[in-house]
């Protein structure tokens, strides 16, 4: 049986199918989010790598910023219930979920067995996301894949606030103007996101094991950075972005089950 | 029309339209009204002097003119009330009572820009003490010869005691409108139940308590239904605007009690009977008050009285509707939720922000608050 996971995001969009709950058959990610060709790009990638078709899906879940705008679902569920259940499937251990995304960032706390206990979100504002690393990168003529080996040559970080994109940017060019070093401006960038995140994951209380998904954590700058706020390992999930889609998937999976269970299917 | 819906709908008329109600009783009895500003005030008083006491709960207008006055960290529905009074939606009042429990509006009540009169008091905050008693109705005393002067007549003991039965009657019919809104979900889902409360803020207050008591008959005679949503309480100053209600009921929630300043606050506490004057059985109504962060309490019990709401209601969880930059209830906060932890009882912080356009971060957050229940 085939499921399939799509998480619409802001900035991504990400499809997973599953066969029979376990074995992840595509994993696709586009970089353009809600609104945009990027879910049907990335259905579109998933069916080719597959070899499958919509037919061949017993059940469709979606999840994400963009879950109710994506009208072949059977079924939407938020994306802090899919993370939750992505990452628990990828590590039982996790008790504490960062998940920093294209425009925000939550901290998830789990119990033993996957359920959410508690979760908080960051409001109406872009610093500590995705989208603060995007404009800062801009600003400093670099881009997102270049910014964790930066990081890593910077003796320290210079401060940058972590209150607003808007004043972070300006704070940035003031630093730049100075002749700061910019990898110290790009550690001091990774530290802003990384204390705004950490902030929510302080509100709910900390328990290792502690991991971090969503695009986010693909910059090895900022989970060093979370790292040293914690002071604390941090496990990076496996293919941070795309652990919502697997949760979603598993969602399905478990609705399909329950319809041939109870004979609607 | 059912007999319900054709009630629902009077008092969500009523709620979505003060300026008519107002005008409407102006126009029915000829006298005016008297605005009512957050939190707390002795309403009783105006409503002796056969004003109209019309709350001043702010609205939904995208914030310009308040910036002038406010700063950005002043709370949504003082920055809400400020661009209203800027823009003179509060000059049709003959005045403005103004209590001051909390720092905002102590600064609100000293630059009001509209053309009325305004009454500013203060609620004492040392409450246990018999001199709070007194320092209130001196405070009261004040109002009142405030009141006769805008209103050009006395306000006698006796028109104050029939009020006092008018807002006590008021205040136990919707003590049990909100027993059956937590009996009949499917026939007061939150949006409706939100305008219920809203419309006694409008609303002459012996008129409302006879629509609300036939509601609550009319309702009574069906037989209740189970119920296969989630039952949640809301604890903060109000759960505005309607599309965030919408939300909720999206998620299947029935509100099965509310511990909203703008809502069950109002009607927690009566005015008690007794051989002292009106004026000081009102002021022991402060006294008496409890669970409210702008009502000192050095005990704290706010989150037991939430946990036994839960325990008595059958909740599934609390529902903390914060409203943004209101610091009074910030420092409840930390309180209660590490008693939630504590005992296990479930719990989301939504931020209210009455300016907002834009709810995708609350669906989400009630979806998977929903999901994980």
């Amino acid at each position: 049986m085939y499921t399939m996971g799509i998480d619409v995001g802001s900035a991504s969009s990400k499809v997973v199918i599953l066969e029979d709950g376990q074995h992840i058959v595509a994993a696709e990610v586009v970089q353009v989010g809600t609104g945009s060709s990027g879910p049907q790009r990335a259905l579109e990638l998933a069916y080719e790598k597959s070899g499958l078709k919509r037919a061949d899906i017993t059940k469709l879940v979606a999840t994400g910023y963009g879950r109710f705008a994506f009208e072949d679902a059977d079924k939407q569920i938020s994306e802090i219930s899919c993370h939750a259940k992505g990452i628990f499937h990828l590590v039982p251990t996790a008790r504490t979920i960062i998940d920093i995304g294209g425009q925000d960032a939550k901290a998830i706390r789990l119990d033993n067995r996957g359920g959410v206990k508690q979760f908080f979100m960051n409001d109406k504002c872009a610093a500590g996301t995705g989208r603060f690393l995007d404009v800062m990168a801009r600003v400093l003529e670099t881009t997102l894949d270049d910014m964790a080996e930066c990081d890593a040559k910077a003796e320290q970080a210079a401060s940058i606030s972590s209150t607003c994109t808007v004043f972070a940017e300006s704070e940035v060019i003031s630093q730049l103007s100075k002749g700061v070093d910019k990898n110290s401006i790009i550690k001091g960038v990774h530290q802003s996101v990384a204390s705004k995140a950490c902030g929510l994951a302080y509100r709910g209380g900390l328990e290792e094991d502690i991991v971090m998904t969503g695009g986010v954590a693909k910059n090895a700058g900022v989970v060093r950075a979370v790292e040293r706020e914690l002071k604390k390992k941090v496990i990076v999930a496996p293919n941070p972005q795309t652990t919502g889609a697997l949760g979603a998937a598993l969602f399905a999976y478990e609705e399909a089950k329950k319809m041939k269970k109870e004979g609607l299917e | 029309m059912s007999k319900v819906e054709a009630i629902l709908k009077q008092l969500a008329d009523v709620a979505a339209n003060p300026k008519k109600a107002m005008d409407d009783y102006k126009a029915e009895t000829g006298k005016g009204a008297i605005g009512i500003m957050p939190l707390y005030a002795p309403e009783e008083l105006v409503h002796a002097t056969g004003y109209l006491p019309m709350g001043i709960w702010g609205g939904q207008k995208q914030i310009a003119k308040a910036r002038t006055y406010l700063p950005a960290f002043a709370c949504s529905i003082m920055q809400q009330i400020m661009e209203l009074q800027c823009e003179g939606a509060y000059d049709d009042l003959a005045a403005v009572l103004i209590s001051v429990p909390c720092d905002t509006l102590k600064c609100l009540s000293q630059k009001w820009k509209g053309t009325s009169p305004t009454i500013v008091f203060t609620h004492p905050q040392n409450r246990p003490l018999e001199s709070a008693n007194k320092f209130l109705v001196e405070e009261y005393k004040i109002i009142k010869t405030k009141l006769e002067k805008i209103v050009g007549a006395t306000i006698t003991n006796a028109a104050i005691e029939e009020s006092i039965k008018v807002y006590n009657e008021n205040r136990a019919v919707m003590r049990e409108f909100v027993k059956v809104a937590a009996d009949y979900p499917q026939v007061i889902d939150p949006v409706a139940r939100h305008a219920v409360f809203k419309s006694r803020m409008f609303m002459e207050k012996s008129k409302h308590t006879a629509l609300v008591r036939e509601l609550i008959d009319e309702i009574k005679a069906s037989p209740v239904q189970p119920w296969d949503g989630k039952k949640v309480i809301l604890t903060g100053i109000l759960a505005e605007p309607n599309e965030l209600l919408d939300i909720f009921k999206e998620f299947g929630l029935a509100i099965v009690a509310d511990d909203l300043a703008q809502e069950s606050r109002q009607i927690r506490v009566d005015v008690i009977d007794g051989e002292e004057g009106p004026l000081y059985r009102m002021a022991k109504q402060w006294q008496q008050f409890y669970g409210c962060s702008v009502a000192t309490d050095t005990k704290k019990i706010r989150g037991k009285m939430l946990m036994d709401m839960v325990s008595q209601t059958g909740a599934d969880a609390v529902i903390v509707c914060m409203m943004k930059f209101c610091d009074p209830e910030e420092w409840d906060y930390p309180v209660y939720y590490r008693q939630f932890e504590e005992k296990g009882i479930k719990n989301l912080m939504i931020e209210i922000d009455q300016e907002a356009t834009a709810f995708e971060q609350v669906r989400t957050r009630v979806q998977s608050f929903v999901e994980n229940m």
